[in-house]
């Protein structure tokens, strides 16, 4: 992807300018300036400091403080913000940034390409979890030339890299106030400095964060709101009773159970978005531990595939909210998925018939029984235990009650986080499991580590299934090398066959998030961690 | 006042506190679950999660973590919290505040509403009024308080408009000096009238047994012989039917974290309540350690206060 003539660079730029001036493409009347926006937040965020987590919770709370060196538009493809050009080099091992001109930190220090330097070697490299496990192996450094000039150069050609620098996988911070210090605990996280439209006010512990409008805001006429507040309201429930209360404005998220009560009030809109802040495009995922003998067999796995209604999933549990997966990798990377694949059907004569064939045989009720399964004892009944979070109960018992009609039996064995995670990835005790895996913006940050065999714990939320396949592997190595896009497609394209004919895994629904905020208000870009840059509220 | 006795008992509080330290710090690691990963996110490769661990000092053996600990905290370090990135002293302090309004406040409601309804029932004797109340009391104790809160908010909040769903303050007009008083206060009616709700039913219902027994003895038949008034009786009596009320609303007292937690995520109130729920999902050790021993030197206090208040109540107990 090289950008070459300057002038596409400079109808970039206009255009950047263009869509900024003249407000959000979403709103339908012309933006009124003024007023506080109120959005509630779930939980605490702790420290206000991007750079060094991942965080839902910090990111929701703290992004429009912080600027990317590129943004994304709805689509998740990148755009000028920081850097105003880029150009790629040397097929794609050799990324250079020509940063905006102008641009000042809060406190009126000017931002420079020191900065990013600073950022990529001292902090997000080290701290940000995402940035550091994809490019923290294969970048070979980064330039500052001058104070206009970043450049990216990597040991081998890195393809996703345009795809991580908005201020979700990349939030820039300032040198000045973070060099020489210990980032995770520098007093300026709960103090922040940053670019961003929103300038820090006051951060009262559990209660809320105040912004304002950051008036030298590179975005000519950015923002329109004069104060925005994050709400830490922390049971979604009371969420929604606040927005029809008038109390807040903005949900990040609105459950199941409430959607169609809200979604028909006229006082409020809502869009759907595969975007969040703690991890985007998210799949819930049945992973198999292929180390165990019952499910080491492919038609056990193929039969559990079969006796799933997934249609189920979506309509029971999402309340319709999001999508059957089709392909492994999520719909809202549309390049990187495979539409028209052939997955398994719902069919429970096929799941009894495949069973049957194994030597899992019916014998009166209850679960199946072994009868000359390999690697099984005869007399063994057929029955897997399947782990989930608290929060996602409600597959565990669909998958219990879907695949006891044909006769395998599940335990249920519900995990907090931070018991799940050792449990599957470090301990590996575990049969079946359901994982919500989130692709992130390019493939390479969040489908390849469930999939390639260097991945196979401990780190959590890895290789769940412990897949090994040697073409898998290679096709990852290759796609995460080659920077053409048509070329990259076609790479992940052979990778999901091969994995939806040997199932790993079994993809259920793809879930989106669905943000509900006041009708009074417009111009929220629900897809990006900038969300509020181009509100505006009636009064 | 007895000061040998309030020296010794204050003598006794170092060992125990001591005790719990160690206590705490063994069952908390005892505990399935690792703090990296709540920390980390999800998408790490190893060596990032194993760089968190050193950095927290979570990869020294067990008994070295805890002898640094012990060591710090003697020496008034309660350690830097995980997720908030500063010390634990500042990340419990400013959240103590609220939970102490919105705890003392539902004390103080539920013990002197409890008291007078006992009283009152009592006094009624077994008459329908009598019965009313301590069914209303014990659908107030058997009722889970999220769920009372959820019902409160529906009714009176979303309902109304009278209260504010969430929050200790109005987030779009922030208040000063007085204004912020009241502001506060309005926050605070709800989530302190359900807490108290849940709370008023024991301190009624003792009061109200107590009541009917020592109206019935002979200290109270020969008052009344003397002609003294009703009222006046009744608050005789009342004074011995204190003693197990005090037990119970100090035992309330001390627990009272506990009792905070479902409120605070209901109201979304800025407390420790909720602060422990978090840092317990985050497995924040340092945090999790602070609030533990917050909440034993509570329970230590508030046994010292119910025992002393024993002595100042009934003039038979002495203390040595």
């Amino acid at each position: 992807m090289r950008r070459g003539p300057m002038t596409v660079l400079a109808v970039l730029v206009l255009l950047a300018v263009w869509s900024a001036g003249s407000g959000p493409a979403t709103g339908q009347d012309a933006p009124v300036r003024g007023g506080t926006l109120v959005a509630a937040i779930v939980s605490d965020p702790g420290h206000l400091n991007p750079a060094i987590t991942t965080s839902g919770a910090t990111h929701a709370a703290s992004e429009l403080l912080y600027n990317g060196l590129l943004g994304r538009d709805e689509r998740g493809e990148p755009l000028p913000e920081l850097a105003e050009s880029w150009q790629v080099e040397q097929g794609g091992t050799v990324y250079r940034f020509r940063l905006r001109d102008g641009v000042k930190w809060h406190d009126g220090t000017p931002f420079t390409a020191a900065d990013v330097k600073f950022t990529f070697e001292e902090v997000l490299l080290k701290f940000h979890a995402r940035t550091r496990a994809s490019m923290g192996g294969l970048l070979a450094g980064v330039e500052a030339p001058d104070d206009r000039t970043v450049v990216f150069r990597f040991k081998q050609p890195y393809a996703p890299l345009l795809y991580q620098l908005d201020a979700t996988e990349a939030p820039i911070i300032a040198r000045h106030v973070y060099q020489g210090t210990n980032p995770q605990t520098n007093p300026a996280n709960s103090n922040p400095i940053g670019t961003g439209p929103f300038k820090f006010l006051s951060y009262t512990k559990g209660t809320e964060i105040r912004l304002a409008r950051n008036p030298a805001y590179f975005k000519p006429g950015l923002p329109y709101v004069d104060g925005l507040v994050m709400r830490i309201i922390p049971d979604l429930s009371v969420q929604v009773l606040a927005l029809e209360n008038g109390e807040v404005d903005f949900l990040w998220e609105l459950s199941g159970p409430q959607q169609g009560r809200i979604k028909s009030d006229p006082r409020f809109r809502a869009a759907r978005t595969g975007y969040n802040p703690g991890g985007s495009n998210c799949i819930m995922t049945m992973s198999f531990n292929l180390d165990r003998p019952i499910l080491k067999e492919l038609r056990v796995r193929q039969a559990v595939a079969h006796a799933l209604d997934r249609p189920a999933f979506l309509s029971q549990i999402l309340f319709g909210d999001g999508k059957v997966a089709v392909a492994p990798i999520s719909s809202e990377i549309p390049w990187a998925h495979a539409a028209g694949l052939k997955m398994p059907e719902p069919d429970r004569a096929e799941a009894e018939k495949l069973l049957d064939g194994v030597g899992w045989k019916k014998e009166g009720e209850g679960p199946r029984t072994a009868r000359g399964v390999p690697g099984v004892a005869d007399g063994t009944r057929l029955s897997i235990d399947f782990l989930h979070f608290p929060a996602f109960a409600k597959y565990g018992e669909l998958v219990r009650q879907q695949l006891g009609a044909v006769g395998i039996g599940v335990r249920l064995r519900p995990l907090e986080p931070a018991v799940f995670a050792p449990t599957v990835f470090k301990d590996r005790n575990f049969d079946s499991n359901v994982i919500s895996y989130c692709n992130g913006p390019d493939p390479e940050i969040g489908v390849r580590r469930m999939y390639h065999s260097s991945q196979v714990g401990p780190a959590p939320f890895t290789n769940a299934a412990a897949y090994r396949s040697p073409r898998v592997d290679a096709l990852f190595d290759e796609a995460s090398r080659t920077v053409e896009r048509d070329k990259r497609s076609r790479l992940y394209r052979q990778i999901q066959e091969i994995v939806v004919q040997e199932l790993p895994y079994y993809w259920l629904v793809e879930t989106v998030s669905t943000r509900v905020w006041a009708a009074r208000c417009s111009g929220f870009k629900v897809w990006a961690g900038l969300f509020a840059e181009a509100v505006f509220c009636r009064r | 006042m007895p000061s040998r006795y309030l020296l010794r008992r204050l003598a006794q509080v170092l060992p125990t506190v001591a005790g719990l330290l160690v206590l705490n710090f063994c069952i908390i690691h005892l505990a399935p679950g690792d703090p990296v990963i709540a920390l980390g996110g999800e998408h790490g490769d190893a060596a990032y999660y194993a760089f968190l661990r050193t950095r927290f000092g979570l990869d020294r053996p067990l008994p070295e973590q805890l002898l640094t600990y012990v060591t710090n905290v003697l020496q008034g370090d309660l350690g830097t919290s995980f997720v908030h990135g500063r010390s634990v002293a500042a990340v419990i302090a400013e959240r103590l505040p609220a939970t102490l309004l919105l705890v003392s406040t539902a004390l103080v409601l539920s013990s002197v509403a409890g008291v007078g309804l006992g009283a009152l029932a009592a006094r009624l004797g077994r008459r329908p009024t009598d019965l009313t109340l301590n069914a209303v009391a014990l659908l107030g104790y058997a009722t889970p308080s999220f769920w009372l809160g959820q019902m409160a908010l529906l009714a009176l909040a979303v309902g109304t408009g009278l209260f504010p769903v969430q929050g200790m303050t109005d987030a779009r007009n922030p208040q000063t000096g007085l204004g912020y008083l009241v502001d506060v206060l309005h926050h605070l009616a709800l989530p302190a009238l359900v807490l108290a709700a849940n709370e008023l039913a024991l301190t009624t219902r003792l009061v109200r047994t107590g009541l009917l027994e020592a109206l019935g003895t002979d200290y109270v038949r020969a008052a009344r012989a003397k002609g003294l008034p009703e009222g006046l009786v009744i608050r005789h009596a009342l004074r011995n039917v204190m003693l197990p009320v005090i037990t119970v609303i100090g035992s309330r007292a001390g627990m009272f974290l506990s009792g905070a937690v479902l409120i605070e995520v209901v109201f979304a109130w800025p407390g420790l309540g909720r602060l422990l729920l978090s840092s317990l999902l985050a497995r924040d050790y340092p945090v999790l350690l602070g609030m533990f021993l917050l909440a034993s030197l509570g329970v230590i206090l508030a046994n010292l206060i119910t025992d002393l208040a024993y002595a100042w109540l009934d003039p038979r107990i002495r203390y040595q």
